[in-house]
């Protein structure tokens, strides 16, 4: 809020610009005071954004950078920021699954490398690749991806995969506000996977068991009334036991286990706000309060948030101090989520819940080994994870000539870890374990980053010159130890402490480390704001590589013409309001293998818990006590190399950005390639090797090419209604084109004549499933493949040899989309304001995995089945594409096939909500700004037809994706 | 400033630290450790997997055919394949166990002796226990790579599995073993360590393999009867030695006499010992019944024809020709006919006590899938629930006992075996005699609570013109029915009938009756010629970019 004075005429317009507004224009009418009243604007050239060590005008920029609209996504009530930018960026994909714990998986441009393909995240010019979970939204002022190597490579070493920057919220100049948020919602699931009933899964048993002539009441479980017909049989009635065990526990039940499990669940967030801004000094302060109770019943994320931003300007604003700093508090319950659901699809409906004692049900003789989940739920829900993170810098900034600064910056990341677990006795059906364990572990996170950069500014005439010169380096440690005791008198939580136990004392604990040196500079330069370019150089230094390969060198150069602002344009092309071409050509690095990839190492590991696998460990009772503290060895669990360096990737970016009718229409086409070699992997090694055969190598090359093109629409046809669109659509297409014998193996192929080289990184290789057997005269007539019979799988004879083996696999295919494409609608009616938010992916290939359980009585014979199953092929019903029903899988359908394989394009309504702005009306009570919203996420989903899974965008077996419907209210004061 | 980027590797060393004579004792720990490392998925400690339910002696069991369904594969040899996952797991594990002993004994061989007095007796070891995990490969897969310490790792790339002949892998095995039984002493301080006789007992066992020669499609062509007598000598040595039969056969099956008298090479396991659960046999942790006692997982059950192989004629000794012909385990009469005592030794019987617990009968209730799979279950790798060797690690269950890889009653026979095939048959027969002898004494523990005994047992040794006519072809049906019953569900079983040049024959035989009797096996066929031996993993010949060449047949 200001007042100032201005001369003008009576008639004359003033017009009103502000950043990051948008603009006002007001004819004089009389001498009265005026009062404007400016709203937040989506498109101005002349905002300024962050792209590395440095602030730029959006019309100055000349690489593929992308700004996030924050306004879009604020009250989209997902817990981290990044949750909500699924389709809303051209070339950024995200996945998440439904744990309201669980993080997010931010791909940019594709698939670059192998290993660990996420970006860097940079807050408050602090780097870091932990991501945002335990950022409040609320506190995000801006989000920019900087997607080509042109604009990343200023951040060298980690910024192969694309930069997402941060800038948190900090107090205006001269505005004092108090913002007040609030929302409520509730979450439900609509994608489950419809398992049968303990009737259906009777009749499909029986069927199994007669398509293979054999007899159906060899079970432990069912009796069937049946005519006793291999040849012609009929099913009279499933009869179910009095009891399904032996000491008469457990009568059979028809139980849904995901209900038994999910629920309908609220999730509630607060924030509050305080922002205060002088000339000499700045402060945000805010807290906020996240409570995301899941839809599986106990699962739990908190999270609370506390931010403080401030900066002072000293001797005549020569020099700024100031710090960003924030502390988060999360727990999160600690419940084997996966396993939950998991055993919520495959346990048999006909296990009840509860004894008839009130004891757990479990499996029963003739059952697979398999928690009853809802056990799970009950036993581990006290068992909660505490993290604690602090995040922040402290930066001075001194100007030392007008033109010429020097800043420092000290960044910090820590995060500590804390569970305290309780392990409690049970008995489930024949599953029992009678002991109890209390376990404790710790860990802590920590990432020192400092930085020093000396600026140059100097604007001459039409030219415009920014130089940067600045030195970083990164420490990042981690450590970590563990305690557990067994013997426990009780099990609550108010006495679970390791010194409680009495048994079976155990311990444990690691760390690890790595550190990153780095100098880079950077020229920015400008003519007559038309010609634009700019160069830099970084060159990093890792501990990741071995002394000869430590640093590696980034460079990166791009050039932008405003075309827009040349007067044959202006003259002749009016509606042209903005026009830019931009080029940019730049390296970047990565480095993300174990921290000690360069040494073979030699580890004792005394023992391990070999429960379901197999105990690596080096101790061995060699004096045949058979108890006591044992001798133990050492093992080798990495084979050094020294020669392994820095992964490198090449990029190229020609990208145009343009307005049309004073920037109603506006845009970018950006058209990428980018060129990865040397991918860091530790390729499948020899099973010779033995232990200690995983080796780091710089191995294939792939080559990535991409188009991205974003269009916005924006209009205002009257004071009532706005209209603003934006919509983006990208693809991209992915090669490998170079494939050293030495990583050859660790991609689908067969190690000889079939290899990846030429094929995208996400090829499929399989058979090719070619219908079912219907007849004997097929089977016969058809190639040798053991196993094949009526009902069964045909599998093609690719080389035409007449026998199906592991010969006839090829590629059958591939994860990359055709494009994926996402559309936001903003509409406001007067005080109204609607919004709703499409996004899909078209052309892709997914592996259904449920299929093993929705398709096959034979594949998971110990679980329950998808209701697809009752589909299956006979020879009553040939239409079926479902194979027939057996009890052995003797023609191994659980290899991979074409089978497995559906179209994984999907549709979705990831977002609408409505709501109503008070504006002014509340003034009297001092509110500045009064919304009230509801909203919906992932309301509707429509997927192809080709797939028979719940929710393409999860096609495996994870936490569903919940629909969530919020009411909300922000208030500023 | 470059010196920020230098970080020490945390929690580990680097392979030179290891050289001082200390840790090059530790290294030849980490390779016997190798030795009980193994799990239910691919279990090498007793070859219950692949060398018991591939026998006919036993049934996969779990829940049905498709609970663990690699095992059920290779239960029925028709469904066996090339890809796997537990043909190349347990091709990667065993190779894990070489690889060890091969980094033991490249570190002995380059430190002095002045520094590591016992370097010569520690080589020996290193070298006994690399000969293990390729006896055992050789076993499964008959062409391997070779690999010793004198080849650098990126080196494995180059070995082909056809490197050397199927002789000549059981040369350098027998290599191994001949050098530990040349150097190591007579007894070791520590019990769990590799003693002379042990190499002297597992030097016979590969020479009486090796003698069977064979040709590449696994024909048996011909004996060699220099490694007979060679075989019969070392046994000799053995037999001599400190060792005796258990006067009771279950002793050998009883926590409690963990290295005791007849354990000649054994794996050991411990409990209490600072680790999470224990070193425990996590190999046999799926073959525990499924009362509340107990609770998972029903595997490893005996099948009918090898029940009804516990029957003894009127004379107290077997039937070989007319034994099959019962139904004792469809019938459950175990009074009427007589038995066999080691049958309730082997075999967990409804109505029997388990484990020599008068008070603990077995009930059908407690096996997995009796439809399916009958009622019965093993009962040499099982313990009481309240032995204190038991350990649970929910939803398994194992013990700490150890497991004998070698006891004296198979260096006996081993003996009788090379004797029989060099002519010497009655020789032999004192040594068949005492292990019938030792079995006829061993019925103090099979009681019910009345004191009753437990079965009609009826068991006599070979007297020829008495009960037999002792004739060479005589003698080898006895030994090798005698390897049978003594060694039933000890899992090496298969390996005898491939040894012998009888698989295709034997177990074709065994599927046409047992078909009858289960359906499980509907399916089965052993293919000669190709069924001898597990595929080369597909995996690893992928892996090798065709280096390494497929087994004839496959």
């Amino acid at each position: 809020k200001g007042k100032f004075t201005i001369q003008a005429e009576i008639g004359q317009s003033l017009q009103f610009n502000f950043v990051g507004a948008q603009s006002v224009t007001r004819k004089i009418t009389d001498g009265k005071a005026l009062s404007v009243q400016m709203e937040s604007s989506n498109i101005n050239l002349n905002e300024i954004v962050v792209t590395g060590y440095q602030k730029e005008r959006k019309k100055d920029l000349t690489g593929a950078v992308s700004v996030v609209k924050v306004r879009d996504i604020k009250d989209i009530p997902l817990g981290n920021p990044m949750k909500a930018l699924q389709g809303r960026v051209a070339g950024v994909t995200v996945s998440t699954d439904g744990n309201p714990g669980g993080g997010a998986t931010v791909r940019i441009r594709g698939i670059g490398t192998l290993g660990n393909n996420d970006p860097l995240y940079v807050i408050d010019g602090v780097p870091t690749k932990r991501g945002l979970q335990e950022l409040n939204p609320n506190d995000v002022e801006s989000i920019q991806v900087l997607k080509d190597a042109s604009a990343a490579s200023i951040y060298g070493s980690r910024a192969a995969n694309g930069v997402i920057i941060v800038t948190t919220k900090r107090a205006k100049n001269g505005v004092s506000r108090i913002n007040f948020g609030a929302s409520t919602s509730l979450q439900f699931n609509t994608s489950k996977l419809d398992v049968l009933n303990t009737d259906q899964r009777g009749r499909a048993y029986w069927q199994a068991a007669v398509n293979d002539k054999q007899n159906p009441n060899l079970n432990s479980t069912y009796q069937y009334d049946w005519n006793n017909n291999f040849d012609s049989p009929t099913l009279n009635r499933v009869i179910l036991p009095e009891f399904l065990d032996a000491a008469k526990t457990m009568k059979p039940a028809d139980t849904r286990w995901f209900d038994e499990i999910s629920q309908t669940s609220v999730v509630q967030q607060y924030n509050l706000d305080i922002s205060n801004g002088t000339e000499k000094s700045n402060s945000f302060f805010s807290v906020s309060y996240y409570d995301n109770k899941g839809i599986i019943k106990e699962s739990q994320n908190k999270k609370i948030t506390a931010r403080f931003n401030s900066d002072y300007t000293l001797f005549n604003g020569r020099l700024k101090i100031g710090e960003n700093f924030s502390a988060s508090y999360v727990r999160n319950t600690l419940l084997p989520i996966g396993d939950i659901t998991g055993l919520s699809v495959i346990d048999f409906s006909i296990i009840p819940v509860h004894t008839i004692d009130g004891g757990w049900g479990g499996p029963a003789a003739g059952m697979a080994d398999r928690q009853n989940p809802v056990r799970l739920i009950e036993d581990n829900k006290q068992n909660k994870d505490h993290l604690g993170r602090v995040f922040g810098n402290a930066y001075a900034d001194l100007k030392i000539l007008p033109n010429l600064s020097l800043s420092t910056n000290y960044g910090i990341d820590y995060a500590a870890g804390f569970n305290r677990t309780i392990r409690k006795s049970y008995v489930s059906g024949y599953l029992v374990d009678p002991s109890n364990q209390v376990g404790t572990s710790a860990s802590y996170d920590g990432n020192l980053i400092w930085k020093n950069q000396l600026t140059y500014n100097l604007a001459l005439n039409k030219h415009k010159i920014d130089v940067l010169v600045a030195h970083e380096q990164i420490k990042v440690m981690n450590r970590n130890f563990f305690g557990s005791r067994q013997g426990y008198a009780l099990e609550t939580l108010d006495y679970a402490y390791l010194s409680s136990g009495s048994t079976n004392k155990d311990n444990g604990g690691g760390g690890s480390g790595n550190a990153l040196l780095s100098y880079f500079g950077r020229v920015n330069y400008s003519f007559n704001d038309r010609y634009i370019a700019s160069v830099t150089l970084r060159r990093d230094g890792s501990s990741r590589f071995g002394s000869n390969n430590r640093f590696g060198t980034f460079p990166a150069a791009s050039v932008g013409w405003r075309v827009s602002e040349e007067s044959f344009i202006k003259d002749n092309l009016p509606f042209i309001s903005d026009l830019k071409l931009r080029y940019g050509w730049g390296k970047t690095g990565n480095q993300e293998i174990d921290n000690y990839a360069n040494y073979s190492l030699y580890t004792p590991i005394y023992g391990t818990n070999p429960t379901g696998s197999y105990d690596g460990g080096t101790a061995y009772d060699i004096g045949g006590n058979g108890t006591g503290q044992l001798p133990s060895g050492f093992v080798l669990i990495q084979t050094g190399n020294p020669d392994i360096r820095w992964e490198d990737k090449t990029e190229n970016n020609y990208g145009i950005d343009f307005g049309l009718f004073n920037n109603k229409v506006s845009g970018s086409i950006d058209y990428f390639t980018k060129n990865t070699t040397g991918i860091l992997i530790s390729p499948a090694y020899l099973a010779v090797k033995g232990d200690g055969g995983k080796r780091f190598a710089n191995g294939a090359s792939v080559y990535n090419k991409g188009l991205e093109f974003v269009l916005n629409y924006s209009t205002t046809i009257n004071r009532d209604w706005n209209i603003d669109l934006s919509g983006n659509i990208s693809t991209y297409r992915n090669k490998i084109t170079d494939l050293p014998s030495e990583v050859l193996t660790s991609y689908p192929g067969n190690g000889t004549d079939k290899t990846i080289l030429g094929r995208s990184v996400n090829s499929m290789f399989g058979y090719v499933a070619d219908g079912i057997f219907q007849n004997q005269g097929e089977v016969d007539g058809s190639a040798t493949q053991p196993g094949k019979g009526i009902g069964r799988i045909r599998y093609k004879d690719l080389n035409g040899d007449n026998i199906i083996d592991d010969k006839d696999r090829d590629y059958i295919g591939s994860g990359d989309p055709d494009f994926v494409y996402g559309l936001n609608a903003n509409i406001t009616y007067k005080n109204f304001d609607f919004a709703f938010f499409i996004q899909g992916i078209k052309g892709n290939d997914v592996n259904n995995g449920n299929k093993y359980l929705t398709d096959f009585s034979s594949l998971a014979p110990g679980a329950n089945w998808g209701s697809r199953v009752l589909n299956a092929w006979t020879p009553q019903n040939t239409g079926s594409t479902i194979p027939a029903l057996t009890t052995v899988d003797r023609n191994n359908e659980g290899r991979f096939s074409t089978y497995f394989i559906e179209s994984g394009s999907y549709l979705k309504l990831r977002n609408i909500q409505l709501g109503y702005n008070f504006k002014g009306l509340l003034s009297k009570y001092k509110v500045q700004n009064a919304r009230v919203f509801i909203q919906a996420n992932n309301l509707v989903t429509l997927k192809s037809k080709s797939f028979t899974g719940p929710d393409p965008e999860n096609p495996g077996n994870g936490f569903p994706i919940p629909v969530i419907t919020s009411l909300g209210v922000n208030i500023s004061f | 400033c470059k010196k920020y980027l230098d970080e020490q590797p945390q929690g580990s060393v680097s392979g030179e630290t290891l050289n001082t004579p200390e840790n090059v004792d530790k290294m030849l720990i980490a390779a016997y450790s190798a030795l009980g490392n193994d799990a239910w998925i691919t279990p090498y400690s007793d070859m219950w997997s692949l060398g018991s339910i591939r026998s006919g002696d036993a049934y996969k069991g779990g829940d049905g055919p498709g609970d663990v369904g690699d095992f059920h594969a290779y239960e029925t040899f028709a469904l066996n394949r090339v890809d796997l996952g537990a043909t190349d797991n347990m091709w990667f594990r065993l190779y894990i166990g070489v690889g060890r002993a091969n980094d033991a004994l490249g570190r002995i061989n380059a430190i002095s002796e002045a520094e590591y007095p016992n370097k010569v007796s520690r080589q020996a070891e290193a070298r006994f226990l690399r000969a293990h995990f390729y006896f055992l490969l050789k076993m499964l897969y008959k062409r391997i790579p070779y690999i010793d310490e004198t080849i650098d790792k990126p080196g494995y790339d180059t070995v082909s599995n056809r490197s050397f002949s199927s002789d000549q892998l059981w040369s350098k095995i027998a290599a191994d073993f001949r050098f530990a039984a040349d150097n190591l002493p007579a007894t070791q301080t520590d019990k769990g360590r590799i003693n002379k006789y042990a190499a002297k007992a597992y030097l016979a066992k590969t020479l009486l393999y090796q003698a069977y020669t064979q040709d590449d499609n696994n024909n048996v062509t011909g004996i060699d009867k220099p490694k007979l007598e060679e075989v019969n000598t070392l046994t000799g040595e053995v037999i001599a030695g400190p060792y005796s039969l258990y006067t009771d056969y279950a002793n050998n099956f009883l926590s409690q006499f963990d290295n005791g008298s007849e354990s000649v090479f054994a794996i050991q396991y411990s409990l209490d010992d600072g680790t999470p659960f224990g070193r425990v046999d996590n190999g046999h942790s799926l073959n525990y019944p499924m009362n509340k006692e107990y609770g998972c997982c029903g595997f490893h059950v005996p099948s009918y024809n090898l029940i009804n192989s516990f029957v003894t004629t009127g004379q107290g000794i077997p039937d070989f020709d007319g034994f099959n012909n019962n139904e004792i385990g469809k019938n459950g009469d175990y009074k009427t006919k007589s038995f066999d005592p080691r049958l309730d030794h082997t075999a967990a019987i409804p109505g029997h006590p388990y484990k020599y617990k008068p008070d603990f009968i077995y009930q059908t209730t407690w096996s997995r899938a009796p439809q399916i799979y009958g009622p019965m279950l093993s009962l040499k790798e099982a313990v009481l629930y309240d032995d204190p060797a038991f350990k649970r690690f929910p939803p398994f269950m194992s013990s700490a006992k150890n497991w004998m890889v070698i006891r004296l009653a198979d260096v006996i026979l081993m003996k009788a075996e090379a004797l029989i095939e060099l002519g010497r048959e009655q020789e032999a027969l004192p040594l068949i005699n005492s292990i019938r002898t030792r079995a006829g004494n061993s019925t103090a523990k099979l009681k019910m609570t009345d004191g009753t005994a437990t079965s009609n047992y009826k068991i006599d040794t070979y007297k020829p013109g008495v009960n037999c006519t002792w004739t060479n072809d005589y003698a080898r049906q006895a030994l090798r029915y005698e390897r049978r019953l003594e060694f039933a569900m000890e899992g090496y079983r298969f390996f005898d009938l491939v040894r012998w040049g009888i698989a295709a024959e034997y177990l074709n035989t065994y599927f046409a009756k047992e078909k009858s009797r289960v359906t499980h096996l509907n399916d089965a066929l052993f293919k000669k010629n190709r069924d001898e031996y597990l595929p080369i993993p597909l995996n690893q010949i992928n892996f090798s970019k065709g280096l390494y060449k497929q087994n004839s047949g496959w």
